[in-house]
């Protein structure tokens, strides 16, 4: 048996099994990832969306203000991570953190060999880069490095993208980590006792899912300045039903099925039975919602910072970029950007997700030609 | 069945009661209520005199005693403890009194009633254009399954799918009305609405509704394409309409006079849930393209502190939501005889 697993993922030959070569795969997982590859739209997004979470990670080292090396009087220096380097480190007359665009300037007029390498968008999502005497935003230039230009306030579109992007997901996966250990936890109970305290849930849940947060979270946002985690907080207290709902259906389902059955007439433990037996068949589900799950975290997330009860500025963030660009549409450059990077997000999320769904619960149906 | 109904109904009070207070409790412990609101204005209003519209506005904010704020407070009913205030303010609802509007000093309903139409007018279309399209949509899509057409249409359908509706709205609103200038940025009507003529109005109505219904029809296609053709495949699968066909009946009449009968059951499932999109919209959208609609109100309402309004709104949307619940339920058994409500988990 474990051998057979072997060679099934050794012909594969999986990034699963280049990850972890030594664990034993469960043969219906190296199936369903067999059909999650066989799906291209759904794989290709995946890698795309993998790439970009990769790439946003180290944005640092992509859009910063910082320059990733200084070389001066013979001496290195890496300014992106860690503490700022003051001006007078570099023969400058001020304490305060070097401007390195500046600095590059400077190197370059002068002819004593020193360097600066700048990010390829040297700019970072904070600064107000304004030229003299013309009004932000100013539009895409490649001169000037603002590859999608500038906000209103003269702020870098592409940093304010990157950055918000990478602000957006942490915070639709802490947002789904939160919703899903709560769902799970409840819904299997409620699944796996019934009786009184299900119908107490299923009362909690229906008058939560029957407030509408956006509500709350403006009425929340007028007096304090929500910040992440109150936001997260606000968002958990009304995002954890759906997967609750979910889970509970389906534990009610495999509660009652032979296996289950079985465990308890062995003598497992409730805890043991919902553990070990129900929730690793109830997986399909849960994997199921996680696309899902983070694509509506980005959509609302995005949806009340446009409002603008959200994250109070300057975080940036593609909702309040995106009020940026309704209220210039004069601008093009703010919104449409906006748009096209969450199109492209969304659809490869969802693309990932309705992948997914096919691998974990493939439905092969018959036709006629 | 009767009695599985009754009780859903019954169920309703709990619901709305416990939606209703945890709403209340939020806008009456959140400091920065209507009352700071109308001094705020009062105060603002005090500097400019002939602005002032409403009696105590005209003395400006500092003149107003202690005395009289709480006079004020009575007035609204903000003087008393959550639960009381409460149960006052539900004690009206029964007697279908949503009080007065903080705002516009007149009362909720009326307030409300106003802005029906509009929002009706939006949900009725979106209605009647997403299913006389997504129905025979789904058919062909499901008839001609991996067929060029069908692999087209879905990554037009999802592109819709994966896209929050005020998305499209942002982007429909930049390209086409703030860029091209083809369609207007906003509103309803335009302001010369009335001097039209019959004509001229559905021409102006339909000129401003274009970008918005566009929007709104983004999301929900979607959903309803692929129940549609999911739910057909399903069907088409199965034995019986393999039956029909091999004793002989035509491919056409087998997939209309049985299987699209059946699959028409999940699109019954959501239904009865349209009556609260028809009559409440989207928040969002009437936003962004600033349609006076439902939505509109209660992003004004709330942004003013105007809480009876917000709490009328409130009341008609939960309640439209559960009422459009039940009704699902009743389509789907009225649509299939086999589903049998109050036996164990069907109730789910």
């Amino acid at each position: 048996m474990i051998a057979k697993a072997g060679s099934l993922v050794g012909r594969t030959r999986s990034v699963l099994d280049r990850v972890a070569p030594a664990t034993r795969l469960n043969p219906l997982t190296i199936k369903q990832w067999q059909r999650f590859k066989s799906i291209r739209r759904g794989y290709w997004s995946a890698i795309g969306l993998g790439i970009a979470l990769l790439l946003s990670a180290g944005a640092e080292l992509l859009v910063n203000s910082r320059a990733l090396v200084v070389s001066y009087q013979g001496d290195w220096y890496f300014p992106t991570y860690g503490d700022y380097i003051p001006g007078r480190t570099f023969g400058l007359d001020y304490d305060y953190e070097t401007n390195y665009r500046e600095l590059k300037r400077m190197f370059s007029a002068s002819s004593a060999g020193d360097w600066v390498l700048m990010p390829p968008v040297p700019y970072d999502a904070f600064e107000n880069d304004l030229e003299a005497g013309v009004y932000p935003p100013y539009a895409p230039s490649v001169a000037s490095r603002h590859f999608l230009g500038t906000d209103t306030t003269g702020r870098d579109v592409v940093a304010r993208l990157v950055y918000g992007f990478r602000l957006a997901f942490t915070f639709a996966a802490i947002l789904l980590g939160c919703n899903f250990v709560i769902g799970i936890a409840i819904g299997c109970a409620m699944g796996f006792w019934g009786g009184a305290f299900d119908l107490l849930f299923q009362r909690v849940i229906e008058i939560l899912n029957n407030v509408p947060f956006l509500y709350v979270i403006m009425i929340v946002a007028s007096v304090i300045v929500p910040g992440f985690w109150t936001l997260m907080a606000v968002m958990v207290f009304f995002g954890w039903t759906g997967m609750t709902w979910y889970m509970r259906t389906s534990t009610y389902k495999e509660k009652s099925r032979e296996y289950v059955l079985a465990a308890r007439a062995l003598g497992a433990s409730s805890k043991r039975q919902v553990a070990s037996h129900i929730i690793p068949n109830t997986i399909s589900v849960i994997v199921t919602f996680i696309p899902f799950s983070i694509a509506s975290g980005i959509t609302a997330l995005t949806a009340i910072d446009y409002l603008g009860f959200g994250l109070p500025p300057p975080t940036p963030s593609w909702g309040e970029l995106l009020s940026q660009g309704t209220r210039h549409l004069e601008s093009p450059w703010i919104g449409g950007s906006v748009v096209v990077a969450m199109v492209l997000v969304l659809l490869m999320v969802t693309y990932v997700g309705e992948a997914v769904r096919e691998a974990f619960d493939p439905k092969q149906f018959t036709y006629y030609e | 069945m009767t009695s599985y109904f009754i009780r859903r109904f019954l169920l309703i009070v709990p619901t709305f009661i416990g939606v209703t207070i945890l709403v209340f409790a939020v806008t009456r412990l959140v400091p920065g209520g209507p009352i700071e609101r109308m001094l705020q204005e009062a105060a603002m209003a005090g500097a400019d005199v002939a602005a002032s519209t409403s009696g105590f506005a005209g003395h400006g904010a500092s003149s107003l005693s202690d005395d009289q704020i709480d006079q004020l407070k009575a007035y609204y009913g903000f003087d008393k403890p959550v639960i009381v205030g409460y149960a006052e303010w539900l004690g009206k609802v029964v007697r279908l009194d949503l009080g007065t509007s903080t705002r516009y000093s007149e009362p909720v309903w009326d307030t409300i009633k106003d802005r029906f139409p509009i929002s009706i007018f939006y949900g009725v279309t979106t209605l009647i254009l997403t299913y006389s399209v997504c129905i025979p949509l789904g058919i062909v899509k499901a008839i001609r399954h991996k067929t060029t057409f069908d692999n087209l249409t879905s990554a037009v359908v999802f592109f819709g799918y994966a896209i929050p509706g005020y998305v499209v709205a942002i982007a429909l609103l930049t390209v086409f009305a703030g860029n091209l200038g083809w369609f207007p940025l906003s509103g309803f009507v335009s302001d010369d609405f009335d001097d039209l003529g019959t004509l001229g109005k559905i021409g102006d109505v339909a000129y401003h509704a274009v970008l918005p219904l566009i929007a709104y029809l983004a999301g929900s296609f979607a959903v309803t394409t692929m129940l549609m053709k999911n739910s057909l495949m399903d069907n088409l699968a199965a034995e019986y309409v393999r039956t029909a066909i091999a004793k002989g009946m035509a491919f056409r009449r087998a997939v209309f006079a049985h299987a699209f009968r059946n699959s028409l059951v999940p699109i019954a499932t959501s239904f009865g849930n349209n009556i609260t999109l028809i009559v409440t919209g989207s928040f969002l959208i009437e936003q962004i393209f600033n349609i006076d609609g439902f939505g509109l109100l209660g992003w004004e309402s709330l942004v003013e502190r105007d809480y009876p309004v917000v709490m009328g709104i409130l009341v008609i949307s939960s309640l439209l939501f559960m009422i459009g619940n039940i009704l699902s339920d009743i389509c789907v058994a009225l649509v299939d005889p086999r589903v049998k409500f109050g036996s164990g988990e069907a109730s789910q």
